[in-house]
């Protein structure tokens, strides 16, 4: 009863908290760019909507106080995903990260699947150097981990090979492919144009393809193993069950 | 080169990092620009040294030099126009200099991130959000901690895999990759284990209890103070500075900016010597260090 309580205070307190932040902070940040900076700052205004997106994630988790064990196991995953990414270095977007997320999301739940993928693109640029890239490519990975959790349990995504495979695919090509490119044409031209967006896509799609087959390759080998001993441990130490 | 700056405390230089590149990233206006390049370059030369010219020179100066041409080929707004493209399209002199600025700007900004990664290491990140993101702060400082702990720990695995014949470098190419992939079941089921029993570990000896001091290596002395009063003085000049339209420039349709007065030259002044900050502080250092130092 009280558990039940509590959960739905949470639940509408992100949501308080996301519908103010979409409601009135994200536009009055357009409006900023708009008339004081004479909207020509595109890379500032959406790097600004970029860290919004995230910060109800981390007030939700921190106000909840999680467990050690808890907090340990998304940062082994966040760990195994920055050592990936670190042992594949040699070979351009062909990296293990948005699996590892994918995985996470899965079989942990989508908020710690956004947290590992977030943390990861964040951890991992301290070995890589960070950049007014880190926030979209921290938003991106968590982004995906979250969508993977939310359709595992709306029931859309099964732990089968052969379905996390197509949608790490998609997920790759799409959202994090999509996104991506719109944040480095912002970096790079800090002049919005439809051609110059469409331009950015083509080139980068070939890079988008490395990602989205670097992903369905490392699906394909680790989710099965990975899946199951995540699942072991959970039942074995009785894990974030609800 | 020791960074006399990385030894301020952690919050101070965060704070200098974050209001740098904010200006960094509105600031259009030539002037502003040019001095913050020139600090960005200043600084990451005395950071890295001869690396840092390297990575200016072969990696930033052609990057400035596509970017700037990049933008003319997309954007065809403004008044001048110098010439017609194939498709009809028209390249602009004010579309030009946009794309001067623009790869400047960024340009910029990618220094001032090389020069950030120097200073702001991780531990003093972790320390400054420890009190408003202490769960994350500790996912992050566990991560940092957990790679290198799984590299030797692949090491351990590999090398027990060597002596019954299953390691990366025995059999055939096929048994190579699958002998690659057991090291690496190995080493996952090893790390989730090793987890349990270090939140274990935490949980006995108290993580998450009220009223748990925290250690810290930082102090904030009164040389911080004096650094971060200069600084606050400095940005409020500069924002004064941009709120009278000091520091803008309007590109199209036509090139506008406010004319050079005895105040702007005011507001440049403060915007370069903020800049600067860390140049001085460790010329300024370097000099008492020569002055202290025995002349026997």
């Amino acid at each position: 009863m009280s558990d039940k309580q509590v959960a739905g205070k949470r639940l509408s307190r992100r949501t308080l908290l996301a519908a103010v932040l979409i409601l009135i902070v994200i536009p009055a940040t357009m409006m900023l760019g708009i008339f004081v900076l004479n909207d020509r700052k595109y890379y500032f205004i959406s790097l600004l909507i970029v860290l919004y997106t995230m910060i109800p994630f981390a007030m939700v988790f921190e106000k909840r106080k999680p467990q050690a064990r808890e907090l340990i196991v998304i940062a082994v995953l966040t760990a195994i995903a920055v050592a990936g990414r670190g042992a594949f270095f040699m070979l351009p977007q062909f990296k293990p990260v948005v699996a590892i997320v994918i995985i996470a999301g899965v079989s942990l739940g989508a908020e710690a699947g956004f947290l590992v993928g977030a943390v990861t693109g964040f951890v991992s640029n301290f070995f890589f150097g960070q950049g007014p890239w880190t926030p979209w490519q921290m938003f991106c990975f968590g982004f995906i981990g979250f969508v993977a959790g939310i359709l595992f349990e709306k029931g859309l995504l099964k732990k089968t090979k052969l379905s996390l495979c197509v949608f790490g695919g998609l997920a790759t090509l799409l959202i994090y492919g999509g996104i991506i490119n719109i944040g480095s044409l912002m970096m790079f031209t800090s002049q919005f144009s439809w051609q110059a967006l469409l331009a950015t896509y083509i080139s980068g799609f070939w890079f988008d393809m490395v990602h989205a087959i670097a992903t369905v390759v490392f699906l394909y080998f680790i989710s099965q193993p990975m899946i199951e001993k995540l699942d072991r441990i959970k039942m074995k130490y009785g894990l974030i069950e609800k | 080169m020791k960074d006399s700056f990385a030894t301020f405390h952690p919050i101070v230089n965060f704070i200098y990092f974050v209001v740098i590149l904010l200006f960094s990233m509105i600031f259009m206006h030539p002037v502003f620009q040019v001095l913050a390049l020139i600090s960005a370059i200043t600084y990451s030369i005395m950071l890295k040294g001869n690396s840092a010219i390297k990575f200016n020179l072969l990696y930033m100066s052609p990057l400035l030099l596509i970017m700037a041409l990049m933008n003319p080929a997309f954007n065809h707004e403004g008044r001048t126009i110098l010439f017609y493209l194939n498709n009809g399209n028209p390249i602009t002199l004010e579309s030009i200099l946009f794309g001067v600025a623009a790869a400047c700007m960024f340009v910029t900004i990618i220094i001032w991130f090389s020069c950030y990664n120097i200073v702001m290491t991780s531990d003093k990140f972790i320390y400054l959000f420890g009190k408003v993101l202490p769960a994350l702060s500790l996912i992050l400082s566990m991560v940092l901690r957990f790679v290198p702990r799984y590299v030797a720990q692949i090491k351990v695995i590999s090398n027990a895999q060597k002596c019954v014949g299953r390691d990366i470098s025995q059999g055939n190419i096929l048994q190579r990759a699958r002998n690659g992939i057991t090291i690496l079941s190995i080493m996952t089921t090893w790390a989730l284990e090793n987890a349990i029993e270090t939140a274990d570990s935490m949980k006995s000896r108290g993580y998450g209890l009220p009223n748990r001091t925290s250690f810290s290596i930082f102090r904030f002395d009164s040389r911080d103070r004096v650094v971060l009063m200069i600084m606050m003085g400095l940005t409020i000049m500069v924002v004064i500075g941009g709120a009278m339209g000091e520091n803008t420039i309007r590109f199209f349709p036509s090139i506008r900016m406010v004319a050079m007065t005895p105040l702007s030259v005011v507001v440049y002044f403060a915007y370069f010597v903020l800049c600067m900050i860390p140049v001085i502080i460790n010329v300024v250092e370097g000099m008492k260090w020569k002055s202290i130092q025995s002349k026997m």
